[in-house]
């Protein structure tokens, strides 16, 4: 009986060995942690559950019949992180390259479907080589497979995707369709093809890095949503984000007991907005200073600077925060900053995350570039995304918000539940400037009558009271009480239920 | 009294002037400048009167404008503070014309000593003691020889239109002089187009010590001790202290009697310093005198009990003196004055928002004083167009030893975010046993930070209050996620030290077994929370404060000059960071890195330019200063990432080589 209990403890070993001792130490000196490692780092201390660690591939071509490695290069299950739980698997680079089998592809797909049935987040770890090219076409169907469960979860659990090592090809398109792409500097990238093919294609010369790295993904292209110095690193940040989120759709975020009270008054935002106009404030001292114990985790940070997205608390309770911001581009709305912030919207609205969004827009982008790309169909994914949500919507216009990107701008018309407007806030068609000089533009030749004009305008318009008259701001707030506003109008919304009429889903310009 | 009194000034020393007036029931008005329209010394004066543009040349500068001011708001007198208009004498007798009382030395006073030349004569006459030179021609090396015998080794020899290191050499013996004498002449002649040479005593390792003086109208005049203010950078005082420890009573005696005479020879009738060069040996030689109110009063003010201000007021108001002949030093006091500089930059100004502004409280602490002079509040701008200067914090104790530490533990508790400031540095130089014996010289930061400064290593006491504080923090964390916390950690502080660390029971807050030395760590008193960017506590009954900031991994915490980022970690997690090899820096090298937020002014190369190393790649304009980058190596332009006109980030890349 005993050697038979042993020759579990045997074959586990033998699995957990992986590609064994020699390729853990190679991945180790490219500063890789191995697939495991990765897990224990990401989850609580003795919390994973492993699942299928005997699945072998089941492949005689090509010589493949006489390598097999129980596990098959990917290690799947299911773990808590402080306390909740969460589905995981972990590609390994050690065993076949991490490379994608029909088998590999089932053990991922039996945790993804897991994970939507019990409403936890999947957390996918990628290092891998591409498909298992001697499996052929049972490769591209195991793709095919996760892919379409990653479709199937969308909207339902948080799906979490970390590039930690080579991802190309087929196994880009799984990550692409979660929630967040993390990926770790230097030693990730990911792209469709590698610098051989487009060597071949298009004979540029091209390195990793420069095709397909974090610095490029995080700050130019936006596929990834942030980029973290090392394995460690990264694994301790995706804790902290998955902190923040509910484990699906079905439940409310965890709240977290707050030290910080919702009452705080911050004197020092009374003088954020500068005297001069023109000149430009850091959004993030607001943020930082009207949430909780000022702990923001914030999305994409290097990308489309212009508008900033994140989690953040408000009384233990997360909320996603939405905010121009000044320093980039004077916080205009472009084509990247539209595509970022609808997204995010889009996810917080998805999870009963409710929304705080700080404006100070002076509109959308002008220019040839951005109309030939597009800006019109890209700008109105964000104004879809704010209209369609139904989570609670607390909005705070500090400064700016002209024209167009006023109405985007979670305003009262897109059901905004809670509208407050700092009395520095200017709610117009556009800068008095602009508007003497189309209204009065018989007088386009007379400067003192156009800054007089000008000034009779901004008394009339550069304020937030029209708007206040209107209704469409519900009160004119100070900013040193901002937190407690909206902690109040939050309080106030935990009850709040809308629904969309019926229908298959929406048509959101893609 | 007067009843109302104008402060043709801004920043901390109005607010430190509203202070007395208030005290003494004087009505203040305020002039202020665009920048400084909502100052924390607007908001406290009774009445305010706007001057203009920020820049000082228009606003504070303009002596009109503050004589309309004057006028109409009805204010009898003016407190110039330092600065703008404090020492000029054209403004101080514009004032008595327009019957307004200047606080402050008649002008006469102001114009015999602002004049260097002039300064000395009167100096000379008052039988100041002046440091021996010759500055007549010079004949040829022989004479040189011949001066420099009579003034004593070692000399100076200086080109009189000299500048920038050149035509400059000290002489130690008659060989350097019959070496350096015609070299430097040469180099004169060569650099400047100009031979005439200076010869003057050359004071190796010179200590800035100065006398304050208090006069009134009717010819009193006594000397208030003197403040060493010797630890300097680029001849700008850094840290001020009184008394020096240099002095003895003999001395201090003989310094104070010709800082009386001299101001006896102006009709010197309000505070004033004169300032002198001492040697080690404690000659000392007159340098010049400031004739206002000096930034480093405060100092004085807590050894005397006097309150400077005041006494200028009453001066000026035409009362007699009143200030005991028999005053006696009242234990020691030091001041740092707290800069928008980032010391690990070069001390580059670092001006911007105070996003957080966390002064430690005034008053009586365990063994010593706090005083803070500041016109600042948080959410206050410290502005391009005047001083950098945040605050002046002060210490004071009954010895030298417990004002320094009362200062360190000052600058503990002092937090500020947002901008760049001298804090570490401060604090460096607080914990130096150079400082604390007391050896110091003009040459104090040259010497102690030849490389500039860069932080202090931890001491063994700081990576214990570094481990401590880490480990209560994370427990904090885990307890509030309902994560039962385990008791047995691996800490790094830095990348260099790892302790294994127990949590046990005992009757402190928080005891930590460190497993390899033998020894526990008792943390009390600390009240945490997360959010919070300070913590403190005492550590062994050892009171403390750190900095704390969340990141990626763990926690930065600076202790005074030393930080690091700790991690506490679970003995499977300190396995695995060991086990990565440590990154490589990026090679900025290829690149070409903002020093400093600003604004590109000209971008001075373009795509694949061949650029040459020291070559110069853009200006940057920051503080209304023109800041040229150049390249670090020779490379091709690869990517040029910022154009003139933009502003810029620290640390942001601009250009890229190939």
């Amino acid at each position: 009986m005993q050697h038979i209990l042993e020759e579990l403890e045997i074959r586990r070993q033998r699995a957990r060995e992986g590609g064994g001792e020699k390729r853990i130490a190679s991945q180790h000196a490219k500063g890789k942690l191995s697939a495991r490692e990765r897990i224990a780092l990401l989850l609580d201390e003795n919390s994973f559950e492993e699942y299928d660690m005997f699945v072998e591939h089941r492949c005689n071509d090509f010589g493949m019949g006489d390598q097999r490695i129980p596990g098959d290069g990917v290690v799947t299950g299911w773990g808590t992180i402080n306390g909740r739980t969460v589905y995981v698997f972990s590609k390994d680079f050690t065993v076949f390259g991490g490379s994608l089998s029909m088998s590999h592809a089932q053990k991922i797909v039996k945790v993804q479907r897991a994970a939507a049935r019990v409403g936890a987040p999947v957390i996918g770890i990628f290092d891998a080589g591409g498909a298992r090219i001697q499996e052929g076409v049972d490769s591209l169907a195991g793709y095919a497979d996760i892919f379409m469960e990653n479709v199937l979860s969308s909207g339902v659990i948080p799906q979490i995707s970390v590039i930690m090592g080579p991802c190309a090809g087929g196994d880009v398109y799984s990550p692409a369709m979660t929630d967040f792409i993390f990926m770790v500097k230097d030693t990730s990238y990911m792209y469709v093809t590698g610098p051989d093919v487009v060597k071949t294609v298009t004979n540029e010369t091209l390195t990793h890095e420069e095709l397909g790295g974090a610095r490029l993904h995080s700050s130019k292209s936006g596929v990834a949503d942030g980029a973290f110095e090392n394995d460690l690193e990264t694994m301790t940040q995706i804790r902290r984000l998955v902190d923040f989120l509910p484990g699906s759709n079905r439940e409310k975020s965890a709240i977290r007991e707050s030290y910080d009270d919702g009452d705080r008054i911050e004197r020092s935002l009374d003088t954020l907005i500068p005297s001069n106009p023109n000149k430009p404030y850091d959004m993030k001292e607001l943020i930082l200073k009207v949430v909780d114990e000022a702990d923001f985790f914030e999305i994409a940070p290097d990308y489309a600077k212009n508008i900033i997205c994140g989690f953040a608390r408000m009384e233990g309770q997360t909320v996603g925060v939405v905010a121009n911001q000044p320093m980039a581009l004077a916080g205009v709305l472009d084509i990247d900053a539209s595509k970022k912030g609808a997204r995010f919207v889009r996810f917080c609205d998805a999870f009963n995350i409710p929304i705080v969004t700080l404006v100070d827009v002076p509109g959308f982008m002008p220019g040839a570039k951005q109309e030939l790309g597009g800006l019109i169909k890209h700008g109105a994914k964000l104004l879809f995304a704010f209209a369609e949500a139904t989570v609670p919507k607390v909005t705070v216009i500090t400064r700016k918000a002209y024209g167009g990107a006023y109405d985007v701008m979670s305003s009262k018309h897109l059901r905004g539940d809670v509208n407050y407007a700092w009395p520095t806030a200017e709610i117009a068609v556009m800068g008095s400037k602009g508007a003497v000089e189309i209204i009065f533009r018989a007088e386009a030749g007379d400067p003192a009558k156009l800054a007089e004009r000008e000034a009779e305008y901004k008394s009339r318009f550069a304020n937030p009271f029209v708007a206040a008259q209107r209704g469409y701001i519900d009160d004119v707030i100070m900013p040193h009480s901002t937190r407690r506003r909206i902690a109040k109008a939050l309080r106030s919304l935990k009850g709040k239920t809308v629904s969309n009429p019926w229908k298959k889903h929406d048509n959101i310009p893609l | 009294m007067f009843s109302k009194i104008l402060i043709a000034n801004r920043g901390e020393i109005a607010v430190r002037v509203i202070k007395t007036c208030r005290r003494l029931g004087i009505k203040t008005v305020v002039v202020y400048s665009e920048a400084d329209a909502d100052s924390m010394a607007v908001e406290m004066a009774d009445e305010t009167v706007f001057i203009g543009p920020a820049p000082a040349a228009q606003s504070y500068l303009v002596a009109d404008k503050i004589i309309a001011a004057c006028k109409e708001t009805g204010a009898e007198a003016v407190h110039p503070g330092f600065g703008f208009l404090s020492e000029n004498a054209g403004f101080a007798q514009r004032c008595a014309d327009e019957g307004i009382v200047f606080i402050g030395p008649n002008p006469g006073a102001i114009s015999a000593m602002g004049d260097k030349i002039e300064s000395k004569k009167f100096a000379q006459a008052a039988n100041v003691s002046c440091v021996p030179g010759y500055i007549g021609e010079i004949a040829d090396t022989a004479h040189a020889v011949k001066i420099g015998e009579e003034i004593g080794y070692p000399v100076m020899i200086k080109a009189s239109a000299g500048g920038g290191g050149k035509g400059i050499r000290v002489a130690w013996n008659r060989k350097d002089v019959e070496e350096g004498f015609p070299a430097v002449r040469s180099e004169a002649k060569a650099s400047f187009g100009d031979d005439r040479i200076f010869i003057e005593k050359f004071i190796t390792s010179p200590r800035h010590i100065e006398i304050q003086v208090m006069g009134d109208k009717h010819g009193n005049v006594v000397a208030l001790f003197e403040r060493e203010c010797s630890i300097q950078r680029r001849n700008q005082k850094v840290i001020e202290e009184a008394p020096s420890p240099l002095l003895d009573e003999k001395t201090r005696k003989a310094m104070g009697d010709q800082a009386v005479a001299l101001a006896k020879a102006v009709n010197y009738d309000s505070a004033g310093t004169v300032e002198f060069v001492a040697g080690q040996d404690k000659s000392f030689y007159f340098l010049e005198m400031n004739t206002r109110l000096q930034v480093e009063h405060p100092v004085t003010e807590l050894i005397t009990g006097l309150d400077l201000v005041e006494q200028m007021i009453r001066s000026a108001y035409g009362e007699k003196l009143n200030i005991d002949k028999n005053l006696k030093i009242n234990g020691w006091a030091i001041e740092s004055r707290i800069y928008a500089e980032d010391p690990y930059r070069k001390f580059l100004p670092s001006i911007g928002r105070l996003v957080r502004y966390n002064p430690p409280a005034e008053g009586e602490r365990d063994g010593y004083t706090v005083r803070n002079d500041a016109g600042v509040r948080e959410g206050d701008e410290i502005s391009m167009f005047y001083d950098p200067m945040i605050s002046k914090l002060c210490t004071w104790a009954p010895t030298r030893e417990a004002a320094i530490a009362g200062m360190g533990r000052a600058l503990e508790d002092f937090h500020i975010e947002g901008l760049g400031h001298n804090i570490p540095f401060l604090a460096a130089v607080m914990d130096q046993e150079r400082y604390k014996s007391g050896a110091l010289s003009t040459n104090y930061i040259v010497d102690e930070f030849p490389e500039g400064f860069s932080g202090t290593a931890p001491t063994p006491f700081q990576t214990d209050v570094m481990t401590a504080v880490a480990v209560a923090m994370h427990r904090i964390q885990s307890t509030r996620l309902g994560q039962k916390p385990r008791d047995a950690w691996q800490v790094f502080v830095g990348k260099a030290e790892k302790r294994s660390v127990a949590v046990t029971a005992s009757g402190h807050d928080l005891s930590i077994e460190l497993n390899d030395e033998g020894r526990t760590l008792a943390l009390d008193r600390y009240d945490w929370r997360p959010g919070s960017a300070t913590f403190r506590g005492k550590l062994n009954g050892v009171p403390f404060t750190v900095e704390v900031r969340p990141a990626n991994e763990g926690f930065v915490i600076r202790h005074r000059a030393a930080k690091r980022q700790v991690l506490v970690l679970t003995p499977m997690s300190a396995e695995l960071h060991e086990r990565l090899p440590e990154k490589e820096a990026a090679d900025t090298s290829r690149m070409v890195i903002s020093p400093m937020p600003g604004l590109v002014v000209s971008m001075d190369v373009v795509l694949g330019q061949e650029v040459k190393e020291g070559e110069q790649v853009c200006i940057i304009e920051a503080m209304k200063m023109q800041n040229i980058i150049r390249a670090e190596r020779d490379g091709t332009v690869k990517a040029v990432n910022a154009k003139s006109g933009d502003p810029v980030a620290a640390d942001e890349v601009l250009v890229e080589f190939g």
